[in-house]
């Protein structure tokens, strides 16, 4: 799809890809002010409700999209015309002022601020959700979606149909905090904490709103102590949301596909709103700034904890941190993160040279490199596929893409993450299937041949830390490689596209993976109970949606490091 | 799971492209030793623990970085959060060996506020007949910039264990005396867990776990 089709309010969306696309955003769009219905959410029967709408689009939800199109592409002033969209349905709200999420010293820099303004959302203090109204809208976007998602819960994931990357993340150096938000928001749409520790958390954000720290000072890494609990426990703040989960996991199952979406989706879009939860956990958290600390801290918690379990039990769990970890995910995304923040100041810096005529084109051209960065399609429309295959197509459509980018790297550790959770895949086929065969024998035999749902569990969870961990290496590579080799006959425009792409091929392959192994934990364990399937289920979907919001924190953070490869080749080929 | 340690220090590994650096890394941490290497691109990543006194266990996160010259002002900015490192030459180069002084300047200038270990490794010693740099020369010379020298080979594992074991006893020492200390924000030195029950050995959590149908 061009471009320029999300801008286009004629469009229709009988365009399967954006009917597609809306449909999920509607459907998944976040109210985020659900804190007080608690107890709807956690409602399987609301969440089934939701979940089960999947194809269904209804004739308001037309107006809706064109508002939410065009509000994809248009991040400045899109308020105004989603409302004349969605007329009639919302009572009308005009958003607060926007606020940059990053403190905006550089008037030089203004284009790459602009595209992470988002509009600042004030939850509005007091909002009943009555099942099948459109309760005040929070702001536009989301007041759009408020006829179709008229139930707090699952209709609070958030969306990647809002072109997936969209803008992924609300700042590129401020991913952690993106994370930091998404378990808060996590939190309150789910209502993890009690309602009473939540309005303390509120009231101490407020009170921190003032005083937040400016994203470069706190980059510097002066966490502060306390209220670890919400934000170091990051990780387990997730298992804990799979518990709630939990109860709508009937519906997780059934919806199968959907759910990981939901998911996804809910992760993606909690990142990309950069609302004020954003700089107010910020300021509740007071912590670190940087996705790959956030990942770090989790996995320390979840290090601690397992050592704790030690003694206790058999000691089956899966931790995902712990396990992206010894993939060395973190490290790569840590040195990722140094190079894109390097990166960055090198293009301010640049900038502030130039003036007149040359600062004109080279803002022009870094703009259209943003763009590539925030308009991406995710068409999941060939993930349903069942077939287990070794990932030969994948490895082949990434390695395509690679060529593309004029550098010498290769998919060929990606590939072999891939096969290594086909493999996985097929060792826990293989004995299941002998285990019919050999139903007569002795039950002795049989126990031991069999997988567990534990190990089907561990293995999905290993797999997506593995994939994941090799697709941030892969990120972290190209990036080296950028900015350290000259790459003749591709301009960086063109490498920023087939960036978009490969993220894309990435995260569909997430997808795969994560209904791969959960159509193995249900026939695995299609005679366990749903308390002891169900979970496992949610928790790797969740972590599906964790790899693949990772996997697209990454992708951002290549922004200032084409940007810079940009800016490089053009004053190469002008001496 | 290998969640029992006590640290985590990560290391930066240095020094001229073709000493070995990775090859050296890849034999302490994977235990084999690989004939062809491609060059570093940009920084590599390993870990593994070492057991410092019996039950002491601390996790090594190395940072393998490229000796070529073209990411040089990649590896730089991975200095500030190392809190040691082996600094390699090749005793068969002797100019891998003038370049020591520099790399230590390079390292001293960017790891700043915080300190951090060297140790000095002379590698490839198995390579007695090409040598071109003497024992005697490279003591003198890491002893004057207080460091220990160690001469290894990771094709023969001779002092391969030892180079990284002493680095670690070095800073583990530091770290007890207090003259390094775990800071916010700094990924030098991370403090681990120590587990109520010591489990007999670390391989029975760590254990391949994949489905063992």
């Amino acid at each position: 799809m061009p471009k320029n089709a999300f801008t286009n309010d004629k469009i229709t969306p009988t365009h399967p890809v954006m009917a597609r696309c809306v449909v999920f955003h509607l459907l998944l769009t976040k109210k985020r002010s659900t804190r007080k219905n608690k107890s709807d959410q956690a409602s399987g029967q609301k969440s089934s409700d939701v979940a089960c709408r999947g194809s269904a689009q209804s004739a308001d939800t037309h107006n809706t999209l064109i508002g939410l199109c065009y509000k994809m592409s248009d991040n400045e002033h899109p308020a105004t015309d989603m409302q004349e969209n969605i007329k009639g349905q919302i009572p009308k709200e005009s958003p607060p002022p926007s606020q940059d999420v990053q403190s905006d010293s550089s008037a030089d820099v203004a284009p790459t601020r602009k595209t992470r303004k988002r509009p600042e959302n004030k939850p509005p203090p007091e909002v009943q959700e009555s099942p099948g109204t459109a309760s005040v809208a929070e702001n536009a976007s989301k007041a759009s979606t408020q006829t179709t998602v008229t139930q707090g819960g699952w209709g609070s994931w958030g969306s990647w149909g809002k072109s997936l990357l969209s803008t992924a993340t609300a700042t590129v150096t401020t991913v952690g905090q993106g994370l930091s938000q998404v378990i808060e928001k996590a939190e309150t749409s789910l209502g993890i904490p009690s309602p009473t520790e939540l309005s303390g958390q509120m009231e101490k954000e407020d009170d921190a709103e003032g005083t937040i720290p400016s994203p470069s000072s706190s980059s510097e890494g002066k966490p502060a102590e306390g209220d670890g609990n919400v934000l170091g426990s990051a990780m387990g703040m997730l298992s804990s949301l799979s518990s709630v989960v939990q109860s709508t996991s009937k519906t997780v199952i059934s919806g199968g596909l959907d759910a990981l979406e939901f998911i996804g989706k809910k992760t993606m879009d909690v990142i990309a709103e950069g609302d004020p939860g954003f700089k107010k956990t910020k300021g509740l958290m007071n912590r670190t700034s940087t996705l790959s600390q956030v990942l770090r801290e989790a996995k320390e918690r979840e290090e601690q904890q397992t050592a704790k379990d030690v003694t206790s039990e058999t000691e089956k769990k899966a931790h995902y941190g712990m396990l992206f970890d010894e993939f060395q995910g973190l490290s790569h995304l840590e040195a990722l993160e140094i190079l894109s923040r390097e990166s960055e100041a090198k293009v301010k810096s640049v900038l502030t040279t130039l003036s007149g005529e040359e600062l004109t084109t080279l803002r022009d051209d870094l703009e259209q490199i943003k763009e590539s960065f925030s308009l991406m399609e995710f068409d999941d429309e060939e993930v349903d596929d069942p077939q287990v295959d070794d990932g030969e197509s994948f490895v082949k459509e990434l390695t395509d893409a690679l060529k593309k980018l004029h550098i010498s790297t290769t998919a060929e550790r990606l590939g072999k993450a891939r096969k290594n959770a086909f493999d996985r895949i097929m060792d826990m086929k293989i004995p299941s299937e002998a285990k019919q065969q050999q139903e007569d024998g002795s039950e002795h035999e049989a126990t031991v041949t069999r997988c567990t749902v534990e190990d089907v569990h561990f293995s999905a969870i290993t797999s997506l830390a593995e994939l994941t961990a090799r697709s941030i290496e892969q990120f972290h590579k190209v990036a080296e490689m950028l900015l350290h080799t000259s790459t003749d006959g591709v301009t960086a425009l063109e490498q920023a596209k087939v960036l978009a792409q490969i993220t894309v091929v990435l995260c569909k392959e997430i997808s795969v993976l994560s209904k791969k192994f959960t159509a193995c934990l249900a026939t695995v364990g299609s005679n366990e109970k749903g308390e002891v399937l169900n979970p496992l289920i949610t928790g790797v979907f969740l972590e599906a949606s964790n790899s693949a919001s990772y996997i697209q924190d990454a992708f951002q953070l290549l922004m200032p490091v084409l940007e810079v490869s940009h800016i490089e080749s053009t004053a190469d080929s002008s001496h | 799971m290998e969640a029992i340690w006590l640290y985590q220090f990560r290391l930066i590994v240095i020094g001229d492209s073709t000493v070995g650096k990775s090859c050296l890394i890849r034999r302490f941490t994977e235990g084999r030793f690989a004939q062809v290497s491609d060059p570093t691109v940009g920084v590599d990543f390993f870990s593994r623990l070492v057991e410092i006194e019996p039950g002491k266990r601390i996790k090594l996160q190395i940072w393998d970085t490229a000796g070529q010259e073209r990411f040089r002002s990649i590896t730089r900015a991975y200095y500030r959060n190392s809190v040691g490192g082996l600094l390699l030459f090749d005793i068969t180069n002797r100019r891998s060996f003038q370049n020591v002084h520099e790399w230590l300047e390079e390292a001293r200038s960017h790891v700043q506020p915080h300190s951090i270990v060297f140790l000095l490794v002379g590698h490839k010693c198995d390579l007695e007949p090409q040598r071109q740099v003497s024992q005697q020369e490279a003591e003198k010379l890491a002893a004057a910039y207080g460091m220990r020298y160690v001469e290894t080979s990771a094709r023969d594992a001779i002092n391969v264990e030892r180079a990284f074991t002493e680095l670690t006893r070095d800073i583990f020492e530091l770290v007890k005396r207090g003259d390094i200390t775990i800071q916010e924000g700094w990924e030098g030195v991370k403090s681990g867990f120590v587990p109520n029950v010591v489990h007999s050995s670390e391989e029975v959590t760590k254990s391949d776990r994949r489905c063992l149908c």
